[in-house]
């Protein structure tokens, strides 16, 4: 950190991570399906920018291979997957159907990044990583806030962006942690998310179809009485 | 190469079934013939490891070890039995005579026995994490199968739910990583973090241990984390469910497992309470909806539940015997359950409706899927002369030994409420007066064929253990570090 | 010590002189986005001598309050000027006479009398922008407490001449996390406090929708100009605090020089100006939300704060 350089890159980094958890809570808070998805697409290039600031400061080729495995999955093949397999009315959705409403759904995140930071700090007080510091306990944060709004809301294309919000928090706190994690490995974690969103897409097709709504909060057919 | 070619029949199975040489109904025997071979490659797979041989291929991308050879075998008996099952029983109920979907159905059927199958035998511990995520993405389409709006429902609960499971396991599992290269420069096997786990600082091996375990116990059903589970394993065909009852769950668990001897190689740190706690949680509120359910098929999912809740108790008591007594136990649990489900499956057909309180005098009407269903009730529930009787017996006989009577009280209590509840309704089911006459559907020739076939072996090593199964089982044991 | 006083001075003269103007490039720069030719830059200052020039009518029906509202408005953010950096880069006379919780404690002076005032009328769409003033100061108040209180931690101040420092030395501070979210919720309560869209339409001419400009719909002739006057001051000073303190110390006079101070003028006029563009660049692709949705707004600067603040106390 005594490098001046350094230093730029750590702020910088610090800078993605803030707007970064911006997007997350953008991602848990909007109304519109439409805003959600590019909020989720803002995400990922955040991760790719964080991705690649770790990368030049580590020197390490494999973070430049998640930035460009990100760019490409999560900033093109996602979206199109999505607008291919989910109908469009789906988009046109403005109010999001969901559990709490966004007033307590934001304190509720806040009390969440707080958690996130509680969790990270003893990890980072027992190793020496300094970029951890910024993106660890962010990217747990994200997490939780992944988890959080696939349980708040109920419509199933926002509920998939919470999974994918909190897939990009792992990425975010991986890219830290674990900056040499063998290609294949990345590659084959990488492959799996567009994988998630085209199955999930398709069943939401397929419950869209047989059942008219993609409000998938609603459905309680299966329960215990 | 056996384990490679594990990995390869089912792939080229699946091609082979979604290509033009699987249409017109011959889908079903490929698929069938391939699980033969696996089951072949499997057993000779077992053997080696049954003789403490650590099977290896391509460089060390591939291992088997005796827990690993064990889940394996148990994969590819439950996916042969299960394809012999899906041979008419998917062709009338679920596809309905479409021959497209029929195809489909067996293309997926064998890239996710192909992702079960990877579990135990990938090395490298971020790819193993890759086939367990696949393994949810492959079947989800299976769950929804029959396309009613539960299976979709429950469809969707299943894939979400435990692709957020699975992805807080990847975190650990990212977090067991960067402790490793901490602690040197360890391969990232399992083998490779038993080595380094010593070394590891304990504030990372402590969160990483706990979002697996809360991750994967998503899949493999635990309490509070099991809501998804009776609605994927009661919606699904019931071949399916065999596979995700019988042996999905086992495969997960075998990873939360694995884990137990990286935790116990740090010096401060003690995993057992939690999997006793997280064990016990899940056997006493499993009991308790076995008691007021009215559905069969999720009768079963719930003693699932019950029998993850149980072999984590029996990892958690630590020691040669109880981790004997739980390897019994996944070998047991599976082959009961496939067996459960299949006649669960028949009994199904033949009645059309899965309600407990729709089903009475089997035993007139039906009396093979009787005597399956009854024989089923009898060996999940552990009585004699089962092999879930002999594990239960081991497990406790081990707590005792270790002065857990506690543990060892609750969980022969909860046992037994489990055994009347499921006694209580099989028996209903079977003997009961029958109102009316109902309107009956034969029970098609490979539906038959299954039910014995997948007895013999679930009678057999209640009898009798052949040598080479118990010193696999020991294998096993010693892979989770007794 | 005589130069201090005469600049802070002057920093009282430069809010009070360039107020209207401010608001009439803001006013013509959103008229030109809009394809539209707008008034002049100018036109506030015409509007405040036409106003002066006129009778003043006030209802008999109004007690002292109505009369008085006027100048304690107008009076609130030349105080406020006293305190905070408005040219120069060191502390003036008057700074250390109260803090930002202090300037924050003027303003809302200004405001309660002129909610007071809007009560005191018969007039029934005074009583109802009052309220609604008041739901969104409830909701605004927690964000402003934690914003400064954020500040003030990060600075080990609460003066806003030694808090401003603290961003730009070093300058990767300037990229610290918790420095671009207090930003961004600081923005947002500037919009929301001074009724800007997407919470208020400024101008707006429909009573039943207006919150904070039906408070002075029964002013008059000079009455009506002190409130015009001291709006757009409210609002300077805003600007001043957020551009000043929580942005930058950019373009500020570092030395005692009269010329320096002197330069400082049209640097602040400048970034103001860049200021004003990315407002109306936001006011003219935003929608007015609903009454209600303005909660979800302020949670939403609520929790950035907070955010803020977590990132801050765990020293990223």
């Amino acid at each position: 950190m005594n490098n001046p350089s350094m230093a730029v890159i750590f702020a910088l980094d610090a800078l993605t991570g803030a707007v970064f958890l911006l997007t997350t809570l953008g991602v848990v808070a909007n109304r519109q399906v439409l805003a959600s998805l590019q909020l989720f697409i803002a995400q990922s290039l955040l991760l790719t920018c964080s991705a690649i600031l770790l990368g030049i400061a580590t020197n390490s080729l494999h973070l430049f291979a998640v930035a460009a495995i990100t760019i490409a999955t999560k900033t093109v093949l996602i979206p199109w997957v999505l607008r291919h397999t989910v109908s469009i009315e789906v988009y046109r959705t403005r109010e999001i159907d969901r559990v709490l409403n966004i007033p307590s759904s934001l304190l509720i995140a806040a009390a969440l990044v707080v958690l996130a930071y509680a969790v990270a700090n003893p990890m980072l007080g027992a190793v020496h990583t300094p970029f951890a510091k910024i993106n660890l306990p962010l990217g747990i944060a994200a997490m939780f806030l992944g988890i959080f709004t696939v349980v708040v809301r109920r419509e199933a294309v926002p509920q998939l962006l919470g999974l994918l919000a909190l897939e990009n928090g792992v990425f975010f706190a991986g890219v830290a942690i674990v900056p040499d994690l063998p290609v294949i490995a990345e590659l084959a974690a990488a492959v799996d998310v567009p994988v998630v969103a085209l199955v999930v897409g398709m069943l939401t097709r397929r419950i869209h179809v047989r059942l008219g709504t993609t409000s998938v909060g609603r459905l309680i057919a299966l329960r215990e009485d | 190469m056996e384990l490679a070619g594990v990995l390869f029949f089912p792939a080229l199975a699946c091609a082979l079934s979604l290509s033009p040489l699987g249409g017109h109904g011959r889908a079903a025997p490929v698929t069938l013939a391939g699980t033969v071979i696996v089951f072949v490659l499997a057993v000779r797979i077992a053997i080696a490891a049954a003789h403490g041989t650590h099977v290896e291929a391509f460089g060390e991308w591939l291992t088997c070890d005796g827990l690993g050879a064990l889940v394996l075998g148990l994969v590819a008996l439950v996916a042969m039995t299960a394809a012999l099952f899906s041979w008419s029983y998917i062709r009338i109920r679920a596809a309905h005579g479409d021959k497209r979907k029929e195809q489909n159905y067996y293309g997926l059927y064998n890239l996710f026995i192909m992702s079960l199958l990877a579990v135990p035998v990938l090395a490298n511990v971020a790819l193993m994490w890759v086939a367990v995520e696949l393994t949810t993405l492959l079947s989800a389409f299976l769950v929804g199968f029959e396309d009613t709006p539960e299976a979709l429902e429950a469809a969707w609960k299943y894939v979400v739910l435990t692709t957020v499971g699975a992805v807080l396991a990847l975190l650990g599992f990212l977090i067991l990583y960067w402790g490793s290269r901490i602690a040197g420069a360890a391969p990232f096997t399992w083998v490779g973090l038993v080595e380094a786990a010593p070394h590891m600082p304990p504030a990372l091996l402590w969160p990483a241990f706990l979002l697996v375990l809360v991750g994967f116990g998503t899949k493999v059903g635990l309490v509070p984390m099991h809501t998804w589970l009776p609605d994927a394993h009661s919606q699904a065909p019931a071949s399916i469910c065999a596979l995700l009852s019988g042996v999905e769950t086992t495969t997960v668990l075998y990873v939360i497992l694995r884990l137990l001897p990286v935790v116990g190689g740090a010096p401060t740190l003690d995993a057992r309470p939690w999997f006793i706690c997280f064990g016990l949680l899940s056997v006493c509120i499993a009991t308790l909806l076995l008691v007021y359910v009215r559905d069969f098929k999720r009768m079963f999912a719930f003693s699932t539940v019950e029998h993850m809740g149980i072999i984590l108790v029996a990892a958690g008591l630590g020691g040669a015997e109880a981790h004997l007594g739980a390897a019994y136990q996944i070998t047991g649990h599976a082959l009961a359950k496939s067996f459960c489900f299949f006649s669960a499956g028949s009994v199904a057909m033949t009645f059309g409706t899965q309600e407990i309180a729709s089903v009475r005098g089997l035993v007139k009407f039906a009396p093979l899927s009787a005597l399956a269903l009854a024989g089923g009730a009898f060996a999940i529930t552990g009585a004699p002369p089962f092999a879930l009787f002999i594990s239960e017996f081991l497990i406790f006989k081990a707590g005792i030994a270790g002065g857990q009577y506690l543990t060892i009280a609750l969980l022969a209590f909860f046992v037994a409420v489990a055994f009347c509840a499921v006694l209580y309704h099989v028996n209903r089911m079977t003997f009961g007066a029958p109102h009316g006459h109902p309107t009956l559907a034969a029970l098609p020739w490979s539906c038959k064929a299954t039910l014995v076939v997948a007895a013999i072996p679930l009678l057999a090593i209640g009898i009798y253990v052949p040598v080479v199964l118990q010193n696999l089982l020991r294998a096993a044991a010693a892979a989770m570090g007794g | 010590m005589t130069a201090r006083i005469l600049y802070n001075l002057l920093q009282v003269i430069f809010v009070i002189a360039f107020a209207p103007l401010v608001e009439g490039v803001t006013t013509k720069l959103k008229e030109n986005l809009q394809s539209k030719r707008g008034p002049s830059i100018f036109q506030p200052y015409r509007d405040l001598w036409k106003l002066f020039h006129k009778d003043e009518i006030v209802s008999d029906y109004t007690s002292w309050i109505f009369r008085a509202a006027p100048y304690v408005a107008f009076a609130a953010p030349i105080f406020v000027a006293l305190l905070i950096p408005v040219l120069t880069r060191y502390p003036l006379f008057f700074a250390f006479m109260g803090d930002m919780l202090g300037g924050g404690f003027i303003l809302a002076l200004g405001g309660f009398f002129a909610t007071l005032a809007a009560v005191d009328t018969g007039n029934p769409y005074g009583p109802m922008g009052a309220s609604r003033t008041r739901m969104v100061g409830f909701l605004a108040e927690p964000v402003f407490i934690v914003v400064f209180l954020t500040v003030s931690f990060v600075a080990g101040s609460t003066i806003p001449y030694i808090v401003q420092l603290r961003w730009v030395t070093p300058i990767a501070s300037f990229f610290e996390p918790s420095h671009i979210l207090l930003m961004s919720a600081f923005l947002m309560l500037i919009l929301a406090e001074d009724g800007r869209i997407p919470v208020d339409s400024p101008s707006g001419a429909f009573e039943l929708a207006m919150i904070e400009r039906s408070k002075s719909l029964e002013y008059s002739g000079r009455g009506a100009a002190l409130m015009k006057w001291a709006g757009a001051m409210k609002f300077l000073v805003l600007i001043c605090i957020f551009l000043n303190v929580l942005v930058t110390p950019w373009g500020l006079a570092a030395g005692m020089q009269p010329i320096e101070v002197l330069i400082a003028v049209p640097l602040v006029l400048l970034k103001i100006l860049g200021f004003i563009l990315v407002l109306v660049y936001i006011e003219s692709s935003l929608a007015k939300l609903r009454l209600f949705r303005i909660t979800e707004f302020l949670g939403a600067a609520f929790v950035i704060s907070v955010v803020a603040m977590i990132t801050r106390l765990s020293e990223i």
